[in-house]
């Protein structure tokens, strides 16, 4: 495991990425308290101002501290997209190492409906779903998990079929295991090393995906400091002060570079031989 | 030619390697001292990781990032390489050394044609035309025996068999008259019969072109065939050298008598000829046919004929309870197919008759029959999931067979049955070496005690003492459990040891049943007389 941080860290784009998320991570765990003011506290007098030692970011339209709003968003924002990419990734891997295990007609059946499901645009399909089911925060999480897993599952199939030919899950068959022990048990297992890294690479998207969703404002909904929405809100009073619309597009930015960083490097240090 | 005044062609002069590793520095090589001469055939034999291709490496100075050379020097004709530059060591690089690797498959480029790449080691080395290098190309084709050179020229490298293949990579390696020539398990990855061609041909080039040749092999008596001086490495260090006779006549160190004893010989039987009477078989094979591909689904809807790949045709065989039935023939004749069928791995098309009871398809194969019909394959790295410990991968089949009770008892219990401590339980399979791996997939093939077995080359992955481990391990087991065995293989000599009756395949179909001790008789059919004469004689028998 140290060996495996090692050559983790080794790697410029893994150390910039584990520092980045770290960072992120901590924003995330103790954000509401490190902000100094309520994100929510209106001050009428104190509108679009520039940074100060007072709003380290300045403030918005409203006269709210968009250093402390970012603190605080960062939970809705980012813990959103990890949970919406690791429930996309699950039904992705599941459905992808099913697809691989079964193979013939089912395999084709299968990745054929998932291939017409991809042909659609992820956004355009989260904004599908979530116009469907209607707009909340827990519906854009399932709109972007739906998004995300037939490529997930299109990934997990390619590494699955080599597994799929291995003795071991042939010795399973045999054996006369259940395809449901054999698809859990002797074939996700040994899949997971690159689906962790797509995964990671997927957080950045999900980020985006969710910000462009609150953007639309169908995610999210005001007052709540969520970030895509900050920027969404913000659009209208560009011209008065930039910092409202700049700082949050940053933070999206950040951690977009960060999980796409650790994903490069994760591929690094996972496949030693390349 | 163990006193040639001359200097030698390729000298290793104490030369030693290291690997700078994660959790170390790992010795692969130690003061190695070698010497090749001119028209000699020097044979270096060893087990996997014992740093024969490491060796190999170093002279072609191709090595990883990670290794480092405390000292020594490699002479080629008296110069030293380790003092050469990158591009000094290019130059000699196929013009002056050159190197035949193990599988021809992998060491030709499988989207230029061979002559293609025969030409360009003529265009580099040698300074030709493209029209002249493929002109000699033909030549070079016709010499290592090819019967159309000129087509051959064109041909890619999947539209030429293994042996071909192989006979072009030597052809390339001769192309530039070099002095050196390194020969890395050349015929391994080749089929009995042509690799004793292959072996003819590079005795022949040898002797023509004088060259002086490294034979890398684990196999001793290939070696001991071609060698005129055996070197014998293990953990990176030389045991013993000199000229094949007194290696084999009179080894001096014990490492050395252990692999000359560990070669399986036809002559030593370790299991009695009993004759099993023949009233009840255990199994009997009835027209089994196996092919593979999918019918296509226009062609299903349209209901015209699909042409599909007979892996097995119309085999029957039968085996007895207690018997060890071989089943030998080169890759692609259908060994495995059949294997894979009897354990509802392939759909198959006849009928499989288990102790009295009559299986039709892979849906007429129960609990019951999966519990009686046990299988173990030839890598024991795939056919252990990585990810699973021993204890894990051992208790399944009595989860499924038969009753879960006291888990942690039995594993240690199976474990201790194929002579691993318990302890080995709570440990992944990369952490054990491939003999006991082998073992655990064995312990987990008798687990459910099983009356018949299918051991699909099981030792092929295995050094040759560790081979001789397992198989004694194997005969040990069958004493006490009265299992039957169906021991595929393509080793002869290994399978006339052990087997009671031997089945001989040849593309996918069954050309006889022997009883072992009259394989060799001059009324075999005409395949099996050829396979028995190509073998390898065992190492004893060179004396």
């Amino acid at each position: 495991m140290t060996d495996f941080v090692k050559r983790l860290l080794r790697t410029p784009q893994g150390a910039i990425g584990v520092f980045l998320v770290l960072l992120v991570l901590v924003v995330v765990l103790l954000g509401p308290m490190l902000a100094p003011y309520d994100p929510e506290t209106l001050s009428p007098l104190a509108r679009y101002k520039g940074p100060s030692p007072a709003y380290w970011l300045g403030t918005d339209q409203y006269g709210r501290d968009i250093f402390s709003r970012l603190l605080i968003g960062a939970r809705a924002t980012v813990v959103m997209a990890v949970l919406a990419t690791i429930a996309g990734t699950l039904i992705g891997a599941f459905i992808g190492t099913t697809s691989a295990f079964l193979g013939g007609r089912a395999d084709e059946l299968i990745m054929r409906t998932i291939d017409a499901v991809m042909s659609i645009p992820s956004l355009l399909f989260a904004l599908l779903v979530v116009n469907l089911l209607g707009s909340s925060t827990v519906n854009a999480l399932i709109a972007v998990a739906i998004a995300f897993a037939p490529g997930m599952a299109r990934i997990t199939r390619s590494v699955a079929l080599s597994v799929r030919k291995q003795d071991y899950v042939n010795a399973a068959v045999a054996r006369g295991e259940s395809s449901g022990y054999i698809i859990l048990r002797e074939m996700l297992p040994n899949v997971i090393a690159p689906i962790i890294v797509e995964m990671t690479i997927r957080v950045s998207f999900a980020v985006m995906l969710f910000a462009t969703l609150s953007f639309l404002g169908l995610g999210a909904q005001p007052p709540a400091a969520e970030w895509g929405l900050m920027v969404s809100e913000a659009r209208r009073y560009m011209h008065l002060s930039a910092g409202i619309l700049i700082w949050p597009s940053v933070a999206i930015a950040i951690v977009a570079v960060g999980f796409n960083l650790l994903g490069d490097g994760l591929r690094d240090a996972l496949n030693p031989r390349t | 030619m163990t006193t040639t005044p001359e200097t030698p062609v390729l000298a290793i002069d104490n030369y030693s390697l290291d690997y700078d590793t994660a959790s170390g520095v790992f010795h692969a090589l130690r003061n190695i001292d070698l010497a090749v001469h001119r028209g000699e055939i020097l044979g270096l034999v060893g087990e996997s990781g014992s740093g024969k291709t490491s060796l190999a490496w170093s002279i072609m100075r191709y090595l990883p990032k990670n290794a480092r050379e405390p000292g020594g020097r490699i002479l080629l004709s008296g110069e030293n390489l380790l003092e050469k530059t990158d591009a000094q060591i290019e130059a000699f690089r196929g013009r002056r050394i050159s190197m035949v690797f193990q599988d021809p498959s992998t060491s030709l480029n499988p989207t230029l044609s061979l002559g293609t790449q025969l030409a360009e080691v003529l265009v580099r080395h040698r300074g030709l035309t493209r029209q002249q290098a493929w002109k000699e190309g033909e030549a070079m084709l016709d010499r290592v025996g090819l019967k159309t050179p000129a087509a051959m020229m064109n041909r890619m490298p999947h539209e030429a068999s293994g042996g071909e293949k192989q006979r072009v990579v030597i052809a390339s390696a001769f192309a530039c008259n070099p002095e050196c020539i390194i020969f890395d398990e050349p015929t391994t990855a080749l089929d009995v019969i042509t690799s004793c061609q292959i072996l003819d041909l590079f005795v022949e080039l040898q002797a023509e072109t004088g060259v002086a040749s490294l034979y890398i092999s684990h196999d001793l008596a290939l070696v001991s065939r071609t060698a005129s001086r055996v070197a014998v490495i293990r953990r990176g260090e030389i045991v013993e050298q000199g000229a094949v006779r007194d290696i084999f006549a009179r080894p001096q160190q014990d490492y050395t008598r252990e692999l000359i004893a560990a070669v399986p010989d036809p002559a030593h039987r370790l299991v009695g000829d009993r004759v099993f009477e023949t009233g009840k078989p255990l199994v009997r094979i009835e027209n089994v046919s196996v092919h593979y591909g999918r019918r296509p689904f226009l062609a299903a809807i349209t209901g015209r004929k699909a042409e599909r790949v007979a892996g097995n045709n119309a085999i029957s065989l039968s085996i007895n309870p207690g018997e060890v039935l071989g089943v030998v023939g080169e890759s692609g004749s259908g060994k495995s197919t059949l294997a894979k069928a009897m354990t509802g791995l392939n759909r198959f098309e006849g009928r499989i008759w288990f102790d009295g009871r009559e299986i039709r398809n892979v849906g007429d194969m129960d609990n019951a029959y999966r519990k009686d019909v046990q299988i173990i394959f030839q890598h024991p790295d795939a056919s252990l999931n990585p990810r699973q410990k021993i204890s894990e991968i051992l208790s399944r089949p009595l989860k499924l067979f038969g009753d879960a009770s006291h888990l942690d008892q039995k594993v240690g219990d199976m474990l201790e049955q194929v002579r691993l401590p318990r302890t080995h339980a709570q440990r992944y399979p990369h952490q054990l070496s491939g003999g006991e791996k082998q073992r655990v997939a064995i312990a987990r093939a008798f687990a459910s005690k099983p009356k018949l077995v299918i051991c699909d080359e099981i030792t092929s992955a295995l050094d040759v003492s560790v081979q001789a481990s397992v198989v004694q391990l194997l005969l040990e087991l069958q004493k006490t459990s009265g299992a039957s065995y169906l021991f595929i293989t393509h080793d002869l000599n290994l399978i006339r040891q052990i087997a009671h009756r031997i089945a001989v395949m040849y593309r996918g179909n069954l050309v006889e049943i022997a009883p072992a001790a009259d394989i060799d008789s001059p009324d075999r059919a005409e395949y099996t007389r050829r396979l028995i004469e190509a073998v390898p004689r065992p190492a004893g028998q060179y004396l």
